[in-house]
């Protein structure tokens, strides 16, 4: 009997604290995992609270209207998106059947912001329920650059992006293929199986070897860390031995001589450059980790996925050398590299890339203002100011000609990236302009479009052209 | 004691009475039926607290109370989802008090003069254990319930419940050789069985844990409780191997979000509920319930989180944890093995259907269908929660029987 009274004191203790472990999860669950589960795109609760609200419209930079949301004859409301294919992926679409997307996504608290009915409203409105309006996004986009770096893209897979350079601003954003978001029903099998993945944002989940685009990155790196590069010569035999059965080689292993780190660029010397990756080592991992690799890069209205820089070993020559070039691992998503342009036209301060500018709710009250925000001094503005001389150079008499602008100084460096050996290597360009006090960055990228100084610069040429002579 | 039972008790009509004026400007125009119910519940409330006060000073009326507590919150849940449904649980709840006062007033003192019956309530516990696997039908995939006509029916398994905690209290409260043990053993693993053939595994859960646990109690021998949970997972994995709806909800438990339009949707939809509901939940009335499946019983706990929130949910939880704290107290204090048991095991049942309800609808064990004790609807379920509870509060006014009136 004493034994049965101790035995229900400790079964009682167990109880309690198996009591107490169900309310420490059910806490956790709503508190912790609740706002992330709740916002899921299956999630039928949260479209019944949203139509409820008329859903803000998205705008470009000059007023025009992108996405809206219009009465259907039912009543209920149906996303129209104005901006068509061209902004299809960084605006994304809103779906109750395939759910949110891109900045649909990211400013949905704000599109479907339910708060917004003022009292003053609804006293207004005879005490009857008023429309609640979500709030209005103000992009940074410019729609008319969207719509030529889309038709100029053609029927290419790739990506162009287009920075101001003062204020980190996204003016264009363009992925390819793409699609129309207003059929989104009758064709979401096709796209959602589809192999070349038009869904996909390429701009910022894009990744790709940079190719020679990376060689702004390792010019950086040698200017601040080999004393004396400015005045070096060195012989370009035309390729680099690294051993028995490695070799880095020019295009078409042209050798180019006598040649100094100016020169280099211009001409994109890959044996000079390679040379820079073995001798700078860790020091270039270091560099690429300023400009944004291996790590976030804090972005508004977008979310920009890693790019990627490994760390090779010293002995680790041919992959040294590789990364010099931006080959070996090295991934980079479009808008990364528009910013490593972005950031030598701005001195070397890496600025923080926005999409939006403003958030206007329902009676005009600016409830959220982007002000432009540094995110680094990644190198010193004597050093950008050295390599945006050579890219100056690139366009007016290197690799980059053709990415040339009658009566704006075009900056830029050509890419030709090997991916898979069998294929055609992708096409980049990155650049910015003019030359003195420049404006605009840009980054195009052509999958499999061959020499960055065709494809991809005459790309960036029509971007151009259209900014500064509109 | 008495003035901090009565602030409690003041406290339940406050929440009741704002509760229902809730409820009756949800309607349009305002409804008085949700007068009536504050009405009623009161009244039962405040008549039940005094004539415990009254005749039984000594016994444990914080119990009650904190039953009574469940019972609001449950009823003022159900009175939002279905007036209908609310009416019939209001009928039932008055039923369920009436017949737990009858017995805590008319039964005699000296639980223990029942133990003699120990072949009766084995037979009552075969007898309903086994009906509804031969005349029962299927609701929600588990052939548990039994019709009566064609608008009544009941689920037997819920009274072969309690008689089995009875006949064990009586088989194992002299136990004093391994042999005594045979008989109780072959009936709980008769009774699982019938539970399996029913494809009721709430039921077969809490029936495992009622009787290892009762067991543990008798013969102090964690081995037989290794012994029991080594069969136990055995068995289980055995009918994982065979039975398709068992590797079903296990596959649901692992990967919710892998099948929300299908196999997992009634458990993401209770998910979505508790989490949409957040720490003050969403208000009465203003939640989607629609979207879950068997709301009103089941899965009430989690439209009580999307519209009352975490607070409202933490507060079931910790009410069932008092309630249990009191009830195995009880046990505790009683003077023979046999209301001992009785006791600890009909709080340990009270206590498990909680865990197992609240843990499945949360997504923190398997899912099993079982009701939440006096919050869920459901006559049967009212019906034998007051029951035990009516034995639970006899035993813990000192149930002297056997000196006393014997």
């Amino acid at each position: 009997m004493d034994n049965l009274t101790v035995n229900i004191k400790r079964v009682m203790a167990i109880f309690l604290v198996v009591f107490v472990i169900l309310i420490s999860y059910l806490a956790y669950f709503t508190l912790f995992r609740g706002p992330e589960i709740s916002t899921r795109p299956d999630n039928k609760r949260m479209w019944d609270i949203r139509n409820k609200v008329v859903r803000g419209t998205i705008f470009d930079r000059n007023g025009k209207e992108l996405s809206v949301s219009e009465k259907t004859k039912n009543g209920t409301y149906r996303r129209t998106y104005r901006g068509g294919p061209a902004t299809a992926q960084v605006l994304g679409y809103y779906d109750p059947q395939y759910g949110i997307s891109g900045l649909e996504n990211l400013y949905d608290s704000y599109l479907s912001s339910n708060i917004s009915a003022s009292l003053a409203a609804w006293v207004g409105n005879g005490l009857k329920a008023v429309n609640k309006k979500g709030d209005d996004v103000y992009t940074s986009l410019d729609f008319g650059l969207q719509q030529t770096a889309y038709d100029a893209l053609g029927s290419s897979r790739g990506s162009v992006v287009v920075i101001k350079v003062d204020t980190g601003e996204i003016l264009a954003m363009v992925s390819k293929p793409s699609y129309d978001p207003n059929a989104l029903e009758s064709n979401w099998k096709k796209l959602s199986a589809d192999e070349q993945r038009p869904l996909l944002n390429r701009s910022v989940s894009g990744l790709y070897p940079p190719g020679s685009t990376f060689k702004v990155v390792t010019g950086i790196s040698a200017l601040e860390n080999i004393t004396g590069m400015v005045e070096e010569t060195f012989n370009d035999q035309g390729k680099l031995v690294l051993g028995k059965d490695y070799t880095l080689s020019n295009d078409k292993g042209k050798a180019m001589g006598k040649i100094n780190f100016e020169q280099a660029m211009i001409k994109s010397s890959n044996v000079f450059f390679g040379n820079l990756g073995i001798r700078l080592e860790e020091k270039l991992f270091k560099t690429a980790g300023k400009f944004g690799f291996n790590r976030n890069i804090p972005a508004d209205g977008i979310i920009i996925d890693n790019s990627w820089f490994p760390k090779y070993k010293a002995s680790e020559k041919g992959n040294l050398a590789q990364a010099g070039i931006g080959q070996a691992e090295i991934l980079a998503t479009p808008v990364q590299m528009a910013l490593v342009a972005q950031t030598v036209a701005n001195g070397g301060t890496m600025m923080k890339p926005v999409l939006v500018n403003k958030v206007v709710n329902y009676d005009g009250k600016t409830v959220r203002e982007l002000k432009p925000s540094a995110l680094e001094q990644v190198t010193s503005e004597g050093y950008a100011a050295e390599i945006s001389r050579y890219m100056r150079e690139v366009v007016e008499k290197g690799t980059g000609t053709r990415a040339q602008v009658s009566g704006v100084q075009v900056c830029g460096k050509t890419g030709t990236a090997q991916h898979v050996e069998s294929k055609t290597p992708h096409s980049w360009f990155i650049g910015f302009a003019p030359y003195k006090n420049p404006q605009i960055a840009v980054a195009v990228l052509v999958e499999e479009g061959g020499y960055g100084g065709t494809a991809a610069a005459k790309i960036s040429a029509a971007v151009m052209n259209r900014y500064f002579k509109k | 004691m008495t003035k901090r039972l009565r602030t409690l008790q003041l406290l339940i009509y406050l929440f009741l009475f704002f509760g229902f004026l809730n409820l009756a400007f949800l309607g349009k125009p305002i409804d008085p039926t949700a007068g009536v119910f504050f009405g009623v519940i009161t009244a039962i409330i405040a008549v039940t607290s005094w004539v415990l006060k009254k005749y039984y000073p000594m016994g444990d009326r914080l119990i009650f109370l904190l039953a009574a507590m469940l019972c609001s919150i449950g009823i003022i849940m159900l009175f939002r989802l279905d007036r209908d449904t609310a009416v019939k649980q209001l009928g039932w709840l008055v039923i369920g008090i009436v017949m737990f006062l009858f017995v805590v007033l008319y039964l005699k003192k000296g639980l223990v003069k029942y133990a003699k019956y120990r072949y009766v309530f084995l037979a009552g516990t075969i007898l309903f254990m086994a009906m509804a696997t031969f005349i029962g039908v299927e609701i929600l995939g588990a052939k548990n319930w039994v019709r009566i006509g064609t608008t009544y029916g009941f689920q037997p398994s819920e009274f072969g419940k309690i008689f089995l905690i009875l006949y064990l209290s009586t088989a194992l409260s002299h136990i004093t050789s391994r042999k005594q043990l045979i008989e109780p053993g072959i009936v709980i693993i008769v009774a699982l069985g019938f539970m399996v053939l029913q494809k009721d595994l709430g039921t077969a859960l809490i029936i495992f844990a009622v009787a290892v646990t009762m067991v543990y109690l008798a013969t102090s021998k964690k081995l037989y409780v290794l012994i029991s949970l080594g069969l136990f997972s055995g068995g289980g994995l055995a009918s994982y191997a065979v039975f398709g709806h068992i590797r079903r909800r296990f596959m649901i438990w692992l990967n919710p979000w892998d099948y929300v339009y299908n196999e997992s949707y009634q458990l993401v939809q209770s998910m979505y509920a508790i989490a949409m509901g957040g720490l003050f939940g969403r208000g009465l009335g203003m939640g989607h319930p629609g979207y879950v499946a068997v709301n009103e019983s089941d899965f009430i706990f989690s439209v009580i989180c999307e519209e009352m929130g975490l607070l409202m949910g933490l507060a079931v939880l910790i009410l069932h944890f008092l309630l249990f704290y009191r009830s195995i107290r009880s046990a505790i204090h009683a003077e023979n093995n046999f209301t001992k048991l009785l006791t600890a095991g009909l709080s340990v049942m009270i206590a498990t259907q909680a865990l197992v309800i609240v843990g499945g609808v949360t997504g923190f064990i398997p899912l099993t269908g079982i009701t939440l004790p006096f919050v869920s609807y459901g006559g049967t379920s009212l019906l034998i929660s007051f029951l035990a509870l009516s034995i639970i509060q006899k035993v813990s006014e000192g149930d002297e029987g056997d000196t006393q009136d014997g």
